[in-house]
């Protein structure tokens, strides 16, 4: 059998070997490789445990035969390979499955606590024991993105996004366990698709069905925005139906030729918004400018965008997630395409905690975690959900959240590795 | 005969007895002889025969007693008045026999004597002989013409001995002559002769021979490219079919017709049989009768041959693929839908009709079940669902943006709803439109009913009902939102009413009815309206009130028709699975009949931004096709067949009932008889 020259490399120094030329099977796979690196260690140390290790050639991770994997990347078989291992992730351990009564639209979830947004028209605060806190009901329709503004022990700021046009601003009072809707943010003309507030914590946008992005204060006060109303509209009529205190937006971006479908904070001043319109536009939050516009060639469903890597991650209906570099100026092409979905991509979300994982959960139920390194396939597909996935979410405690058609909200635990923990 | 020396008898002359040969002067051929004989004479000549053939026995034992004729070879008559004939050595007479028998003697002789037949009278003697046995059967082969000698061989290998070629020995032995080898004189003489002339010149060496050929070519200047050349007219004879299977003599099993077929075969006309015999089945070839109808097939092959007229056909030598017109390819025509993303399931009927909101947002659907459903369409969730009288035959949504509004065709009325999705403001204002209506003081008279919805059915968004008088088939709404059409199951001339929603005010255009109207359409710029029956299209002008265009279908019964978003093409499905391409600026037939579909067209669209146009049909499958139209007006329009999208399940061999454009992307969604509504990306 050919054998072919390697240097096996590692950034964990726990369990780093020898920098020196081993000779590998040329046909041997990730096992013999991860026995192969076990039998090194265990070498040197006898207290070592078997671990499983998953190999890096030329920052792809090893799927196939080696040989076959320096053929497909056109690797020179002649001179000493780099392989680099890490510990093998672990496959995602569920750990709840949270029972809603409608289709769950959103979910974002904190340390403590869930927020589901839902198609009953409410949104609903969770433990993360899956124990059902607070209903948050007042929009009379479709909620259709929730978001965390502030936490405290005592009280936490939440915000809702519906399809009735108002994003409302709530207060809960943990202790009491009490919500109060503090200010009704209104200015839509169409249903409110999402929102996202900034790093400061004093602010949030949304994107909208009617192609604005409006960018609103989230701190509370005490006095009402004047606001333009119809004026044939009885005025007894508007106060009764309205719950708390109006609110208008900072600035109005517009732009977009389509429906927004998701908008995030890429920094503390830049807005990034997704839209059916192709394309995904780049703002800056100050001046209410356009910095920069990229455009694909489908619909865009969702944005996500990774702090620690600062790319872009884009789900849209052509079953493709797309990687972005949204400070690239020459031409603002695509980085990479993961491929796998079978159906429209709704939500993607880049893990807080490391640079190459993101999540993604598509219409052909399937959630699935992938590693930027591993573009031809998923390392997990969590085929739990019985119908569309509609939202997924990830933690920096490590937890993977997925909510959609079935009205169930599932809950994974991914352990975290530490020696990856920014890298 | 008598020439040849081997017909001489084969005793030689010595042997003769010297005293004897003057008796024999000559030879007598003895088969002449004896039947030239009279009867009276033959005794003589049998004896001659008889000594002739028996040389030895008549020289041995009859000379001395010998009666022979001694007058020699006389005439006979000569002696036949005297008793005797000749006389002997002692000159005595040598009388004849005595013959006195009178007839009735010869009678009783011919009656009695056995040997009458064979007996003979010796013309020479006069002496009656009896003829042997060998003598008699000489007679018999010399009258039928064979040879005297029985041994005779005529036909021994005759040896030639002189013959053309030249044999190594000579045939004689003689030595050769002397002048065989002295130059002969006269040869010289004569040869000295012709030298002279040739020197005096009176003979001339003979002429060289030309080598020009007597023939020429009759055809050499013939233009080779003539149609009517000689060799390019011939047309072969068409060849005859080869036999098969079915003309063997054990043909397959297979190949046997039945006892219903050989009477079916017997009861059809003689023109009209596929095979002109039965096949049959022996036991081997040998058992195989001689087949009757061999003439006539004959025959009528020579028929065919003289009386078909053979035509050489022109036949344009063209490559087929230059005939197909050079399309581009469909991936570089992107977008169009290619695969199916959502299935809006909700429905428990036939979903019959669709219609989408103007901003694309909401999808609404009618359907069999008697309800119609409000649709998310980026999630396919059923936001609304309103439960009706009746079937649902069709839906259209207010195609102005700034009116919240859909007409639904309900048995016999048209809804007006009032959906409640999307802008608060704008399903706002759509009410305060509605209601801002102001009864005109003077009652008309209309075709139609307009009712306000009570408050059951205004609390299920249920704005206004116009009842109509008959089934409303179709509901179709102007694009700038105030009119809208109905089109009635009627025959008579009310089969289609023009409806202004804000005037609640409703008008029958036409005085006559022109045929089954199939679908009505509104030019969505132009002051046009078009009436689809069952095979035209006719093009109305609403402002001047007056036919404009009649459009030939070329479809039997036409079932749906759409409009491009320019105004100038139009596109019919038909059920007999066609879909035509019509022009306006160009023809009244179409520009170009597709028939990519199998089965029944049920519905056709087009998409209002994307030069895309998709058909619905019983088959399953909706085809989606490039269509795109040039504002240059020498360019035609180019149509390209790009996606078959199947997804819909055949239900009572319905497939999909209609399809729909999304107003902003590239997205096509189909209604089926399976209960769902597709959306295909």
């Amino acid at each position: 059998m050919a054998q072919l020259p390697a240097r096996f490399r590692t950034e964990s120094q726990r369990y780093a070997v020898e920098d020196v030329p081993f000779s590998v099977p040329a046909a041997s796979e990730v096992a013999d490789l991860s026995n192969l690196i076990n039998k090194l260690l265990a070498a040197r140390d006898e207290e070592h445990k078997h671990v499983e290790f998953d190999f890096l050639v030329n920052g792809q991770f090893l799927r196939v035969p080696l040989v076959a994997h320096m053929e497909m990347e056109n690797i020179p078989t002649e001179e000493v390979v780099e392989i680099e291992y890490v510990e093998k992730y672990m496959a995602p351990q569920p750990e709840e499955c949270i029972f809603h009564d409608d289709w769950i639209s959103s979910v974002q979830a904190t340390e403590e606590w869930i927020l589901t947004g839902s198609y009953d028209q409410t949104a609903r605060i969770w433990s993360l024991e899956g124990k059902s806190v607070m209903t948050i009901a007042g929009h009379t329709e479709v909620v259709k993105d929730v978001a965390w503004v502030k936490q405290d022990s005592l009280s936490c700021l939440l915000l809702s996004a519906s399809m009735d046009q108002t994003i409302l601003l709530w207060e809960w009072n943990v202790e009491r366990n009490k919500v109060k809707a503090l200010h009704c943010c209104r200015g839509h003309a169409g249903s409110v698709d999402s929102i996202a507030v900034d790093c400061t914590r004093t602010r949030f946008c949304s994107g909208s069905w009617d192609k604005m992005l409006k960018i609103w204060s989230a701190v509370p006060t005490d006095e009402e925005d004047e606001m333009e109303e119809a004026a044939n509209r009885p005025r007894k009529k508007q106060k009764t139906e309205q719950l708390g205190l109006t609110r208008t937006p900072l600035t109005t971006l517009s732009g977009h030729t389509e429906a927004i479908s998701s908008v995030l904070w890429s920094d503390t001043e830049e807005i990034c918004s997704a839209s059916w319109d192709h394309t995904i536009k780049l703002w800056d939050a100050e001046t209410g400018g356009l910095k920069s516009t990229l455009t694909g060639n489908k619909v865009f469903n969702s944005v996500s965008y990774s702090p620690l890597c600062r790319r872009l991650a884009s789900g849209s209906t052509d079953r493709h997630i797309r990687l972005w570099d949204p400070r690239s100026r020459d031409g603002s092409l695509v980085l990479l395409s993961l491929t796998s979905h079978t159906g429209w991509v709704t939500s993607v979300k880049w893990s807080p905690t490391h640079e190459h994982q993101l999540i993604s959960g598509s219409l052909d139920n399937i959630v699935k975690l992938w590693d930027t390194r591993s573009c031809k396939a998923p390392l997990y597909d969590l085929a739990a959900h019985e119908d569309k996935v509609l939202c997924v979410d990830w933690t920096e405690a490590g937890l993977l959240l997925s909510g959609g058609a079935d009205n169930k909200l599932y809950c994974y635990k991914y352990p975290a590795i530490a020696s990856d923990v920014g890298a | 005969m008598l020439s040849s020396p081997k017909e001489r008898p084969r005793f030689p002359q010595q042997l003769l007895p010297s005293a004897v040969p003057r008796r024999f002067p000559r030879t007598i051929p003895p088969g002449e002889k004896h039947l030239c004989l009279p009867e009276s004479q033959s005794l003589r000549a049998a004896e001659a025969l008889c000594v002739l053939h028996h040389p030895h026995a008549a020289f041995l034992s009859t000379l001395p007693q010998d009666i022979r004729n001694t007058v020699g070879n006389i005439p006979m008559e000569w002696y036949q008045d005297f008793p005797h004939i000749g006389y002997d050595l002692e000159g005595k007479k040598i009388y004849k026999p005595i013959r006195n028998k009178d007839e009735l003697d010869k009678f009783l002789e011919k009656m009695e004597n056995p040997d009458y037949w064979r007996t003979v009278q010796d013309k020479m003697t006069g002496a009656d002989i009896k003829l042997t046995d060998e003598q008699v059967d000489l007679v018999h082969r010399l009258q039928k013409g064979q040879f005297g000698d029985v041994h005779f061989d005529p036909y021994e290998p005759a040896i030639d001995f002189f013959s053309h070629e030249v044999m190594i020995h000579p045939v004689t032995n003689r030595p050769a002559d002397k002048r065989s080898f002295i130059p002969s004189l006269i040869e010289k003489e004569k040869v000295s002769k012709l030298v002279h002339a040739i020197k005096m010149g009176w003979i001339k060496p003979r002429k060289p021979k030309e080598d020009t050929p007597t023939y020429y070519d009759l055809w050499a200047h013939e233009d080779p490219n003539s149609i009517l050349g000689r060799h390019k007219m011939h047309v072969p004879a068409p060849k005859m079919k080869l036999p098969g299977h079915e003309e063997s003599y054990n043909p397959p099993p297979e190949y046997l017709p039945s006892e219903e077929e050989k009477l079916a075969w017997e009861q059809q006309e003689p023109a009209e049989r596929k095979l002109n015999f039965v096949p049959r089945q022996y036991r081997c070839l040998r058992a195989v009768p001689a087949y009757s109808r061999f003439i006539h097939e004959r025959f009528e092959r020579c028929l065919d041959l003289y009386l078909c007229p053979r035509q050489r056909k022109m036949r344009v030598n063209v490559d087929p693929e230059d005939l197909i017109p050079k399309l581009p390819k469909p991936r570089d025509l992107q977008p169009f839908p290619t695969t199916q993303a959502l299935v809006y399931r909700g429905h428990s009927s036939l979903v019959r009709c669709l219609s989408i909101c103007p901003g694309g947002q909401w999808l609404v659907s009618g359907s069999d079940d008697c309800t119609v459903r409000f649709w998310e369409v980026s999630t396919a969730r059923c936001m609304k669902t309103l439960p009706l009288a009746g079937v649902v035959k069709s839906i259209s949504w207010n195609p102005n943006p700034t009116i919240c509004l859909v007409a639904i065709a309900v048995e016999q009325s048209v809804l007006l709803v009032n959906p409640s999705l999307g802008d608060k403001l704008l399903y706002g204002a759509t009410d305060q439109l509605l209601e801002s209506y102001v009864a005109p003081e003077e009652e008309r008279v209309q075709p139609v009913q307009w009712v306000a919805a009570t408050t059951e059915e205004h609390g299920k968004g249920i704005r206004l009902v116009v009842q109509h008088s008959r089934p409303v088939k179709q509901v179709t709404w102007h694009g700038k939102g105030d009119y809208f059409a109905s089109v009635l199951a009627d025959n008579s001339n009310m089969q289609v009413l023009i409806h202004q929603t804000s005037k609640r005010w409703s008008q029958n255009p036409f005085r006559k009815s022109k045929g089954l109207v199939q679908c009505v359409l509104f030019h969505p710029i132009r002051p046009y309206f078009f009436v689809a029956t069952q095979r035209y299209v006719r093009v109305y002008n609403l402002l001047k009130q007056e036919l404009t265009k009649k459009l030939m279908t070329n479809c039997k019964w036409v079932s749906s028709m759409a409009i491009h978003p320019g105004g100038d093409n139009i596109i019919c499905g038909s059920y007999d699975s066609k879909l035509a391409w019509f022009d306006l600026d160009l023809s009244t037939r179409p520009y170009q009949l597709l028939r990519h579909h199998k089965k029944a067209l049920r519905s056709v669209a087009f998409h209002k931004h994307y030069p895309l146009f998709a058909s619905g049909s019983d088959d399953g499958s909706v085809i989606v096709c490039h269509g795109m139209v040039y504002n240059d007006l020498l360019q035609n329009p180019l149509l390209v067949p790009v996606k078959v999208l199947k997804g819909h399940a055949l239900t009572w061999d319905l497939g999909v009932l209609d399809v729909l454009f999304h107003p902003t992307q590239p997205w096509v969604f189909s209604s089926g008889a399976d209960g769902t509504v597709r959306l295909f990306t």
